[in-house]
């Protein structure tokens, strides 16, 4: 099953007046259950085509397809819920809201569909079990490590059930051991749930576990193997 | 949970929590101190007037207040009397003769209200016996009088000293008496002291040629939040021949001095609030500029705008409920406080005694103020963040995460 599609999506940005393109005709589909890395040198577009793929950005031309629905036609509150629905995020850094604990960061994305707070507790219970983070439940960010931060991020990011977990350099901040059992935790993920990654990357321990490897360079993609 | 992160928030940047709160404290305090005092000033004014003279309720024939001659006096003093004593909530009463006179000494001579009370009654109604400084109180002989200290010191007497009085009587002759000086009073009021001078009913009849009759009843009340369910009472049973005036229709100037004030406030609520208004924009501002990544990554995972709003808003009002929480347990500690010590302004005395209102003044807590503080303090804090929150609102994810 598709569950995205890019149609000659173009993104140009503007610096200061002077047209930047970040992105120059990407057309690319993915399905339900890919494991995707997007590699490419620093600038070539990775984080502005992960944005374009979240809506959390729109595209200056072409278009977007999230689970075959025209983004460009939806509104900003119908795309925050798809959001809150079908996507989760995990971004490099400052991904959890400082003033609540990791359960209770977890609990958020829950509470803003609506869950009563005793299905919120036993399912942020379930899942950071699973990711074997029960002994951060009580913990503010600030008193996390980066790696514990990002499973927290990660328990957050699928909670939801999502179908497309969207993660920008998720690794950038951390050791090459934490990296490493970041991705041993999302791949178990993507295998036991069928969940879509789709995560950027420039680090070569990253790009080596990729499945599906999309590498751009200066807006276009340069090559789309799967492995 | 909102509730909680708003809660959370607030105590992140703890000084400059502190600081708004503080200044909300502040505003409360003053808010209250200010009010409390108004009110107090004013409604001392009034109970003073109310206590020395006025009553709560007057009764007169018709005419009589727009005309104050004796000859327009009342007719049927049983019918009056009678009503008064069948109708429930009254609680005093006593009856006068009053009338413009000349008081002379040996040495002066001073124009005045010359009152004739019953002594037996009067002092169930008004305090002039319990304001006595010198002397005693008229004891029902006759050709004894009552008067204030500052006419006392205009006609040069002193207690046992000769004053002639001089008023006009019922058939337009002019009628005399002499009167000796039995007892000296203080009242609050200047003004007062030195114009009302009292003496027996009996004694102003017989110099007026009054034969007995009676020009004014003075009325006090059980409780007076129902003078004017009262006074319509008596309006209905007595009839078209009788005024009854409460003392808001006696009073009409300083009744109404009461209610400005209570609109006053109003006014430095406004300027309190506004400027309470641009703190909070101010602080909210920097609490969601501080915040843009945050912001950022909520919206990112699904966050509507309208809960990015709310969150700020919560968080404004949770600040401004804290403040305004504090600020009314001070402000009410220090009016009770001040309420049972008074503020003596001694100092200014002699300013505030020709108003009335007396040394002390007692600053009085009202549920109005209270109430006052309670919607403006957090509505004008809301109004404060509106603002600040659309901010948030206009937020774009992308940019928000970027952003550093
Ligand atoms: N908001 C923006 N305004 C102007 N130019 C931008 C903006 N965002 C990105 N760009 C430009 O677009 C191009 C692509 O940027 P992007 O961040 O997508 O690259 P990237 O592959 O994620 O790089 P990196 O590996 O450094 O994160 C770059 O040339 C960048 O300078
Ligand atoms: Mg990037």
């Amino acid at each position: 099953m598709e569950v995205i599609r890019l149609e000659r999506v173009h993104k140009t940005y503007s610096d200061n007046g002077v047209p930047v393109q970040a992105l120059r005709g990407i057309s690319l589909q993915i399905q339900q259950g890919e494991f995707v890395v997007i590699a490419g040198p620093s600038g070539s577009g990775k984080t502005t085509l992960l944005n374009i793929m979240g809506a959390l950005d729109k595209p200056t031309k072409g278009a977007v397809f999230l689970e075959q629905e025209d983004v460009s036609q939806l509104s900003r509150d119908t795309i925050s819920a798809i959001r809150l629905e079908k996507l989760g995020f995990v971004f490099q850094a400052y991904n959890l809201i400082p003033v609540l604990t990791a359960m209770e960061n977890i609990e958020f994305t829950m509470m803003l569909l609506g869950i009563d707070e005793k299905s919120r507790r036993s399912r942020a219970l379930e899942v950071m079990r699973e990711l074997d983070i029960e002994e951060l439940a009580d913990k503010r960010p600030n008193e996390m490590s980066g790696g514990q931060q990002q499973r927290v991020a990660v328990a957050r990011a699928i909670v939801n059930n999502p179908s497309i977990i969207l993660a920008d350099e998720p690794t950038a901040n951390l050791d090459s051991e934490t990296g490493g059992n970041l991705l041993d935790l999302m791949e178990r993920m993507n295998r036991d749930h069928n969940l879509t990654f789709i995560f950027s990357s420039h680090d070569q321990k990253v790009i080596d576990r990729a499945r599906r490897l999309i590498i751009l360079r200066d807006g276009l993609i340069e090559n789309d193997t799967v492995l | 949970m909102l509730f909680t992160i708003a809660w959370r928030n607030v105590w992140r940047n703890r000084r400059r929590s502190q600081i708004v709160m503080i200044s909300i404290i502040v505003g409360v305090v003053a808010v209250m101190f200010n009010d409390g005092l108004s009110v107090g000033m004013v409604r001392q004014m009034l109970d003073n007037q109310i206590g020395s003279h006025v009553s709560h309720i007057q009764i007169h024939a018709k005419g009589f207040n727009d005309n104050r001659v004796i000859q327009n006096y009342v007719h049927k003093p049983e019918l009056v009397e009678r009503t008064l004593e069948g109708t429930p909530g009254v609680k005093d009463w006593s009856k006068r003769v009053i009338t413009f006179g000349l008081l002379s000494s040996a040495m002066n001579s001073s124009g005045g209200l010359i009152v004739g009370v019953d002594e037996r009654r009067e002092p169930e109604v008004t305090s002039i016996k319990a304001s006595l400084t010198k002397g005693s109180y008229l004891s029902g002989k006759p050709h004894e009088v009552v008067i204030g200290q500052r006419l006392a010191n205009r006609l040069k007497v002193g207690i046992g000293d000769k004053v002639v009085g001089m008023a006009s009587a019922l058939n337009g002759d002019v009628g005399s008496d002499l009167f000796r000086v039995v007892g000296i009073f203080e009242t609050v009021s200047s003004e007062f002291d030195k114009t009302y001078m009292f003496t027996s009913l009996a004694s102003a009849q017989n110099m007026l040629e009054l034969e007995g009759n009676v020009v004014e009843y003075a009325i006090v009340i059980d409780d007076i939040a129902q003078v004017e369910a009262v006074t319509a009472e008596l309006r209905r049973k007595l009839g078209a021949d009788y005024e009854v005036l409460s003392y808001i229709d006696l009073l009409p100037l300083l009744v109404a001095q009461v209610e400005m004030y209570g609109e006053m406030m109003y006014i430095i609520y406004m300027i309190i609030g506004l400027a309470m208004v641009f703190g909070i924009i101010n602080t909210m501002l920097m609490s969601v500029f501080e915040r843009i990544q945050e912001f950022g990554v909520l919206m990112a995972i699904g966050m509507k705008n309208s809960y990015v709003f709310r969150m700020v808003m919560l968080e404004a009002l949770v600040l401004a409920l804290l403040g305004t929480g504090i600020g009314l347990a001070m402000g009410s500690v220090l009016l009770l406080i001040l309420n049972a010590v008074g503020i003596n302004l001694s100092m200014f005395t002699e300013g505030l005694t020709s108003f009335g209102v007396g040394a002390i003044i007692y600053p009085r807590l009202t549920i109005d103020s209270v109430m006052s503080v309670v919607i403006i303090i957090p509505a004008t804090a809301l109004l404060g963040s509106i603002y600040p929150a659309l901010k948030a609102t206009r937020l774009q994810p992308v940019s928000a995460i970027r952003y550093v």
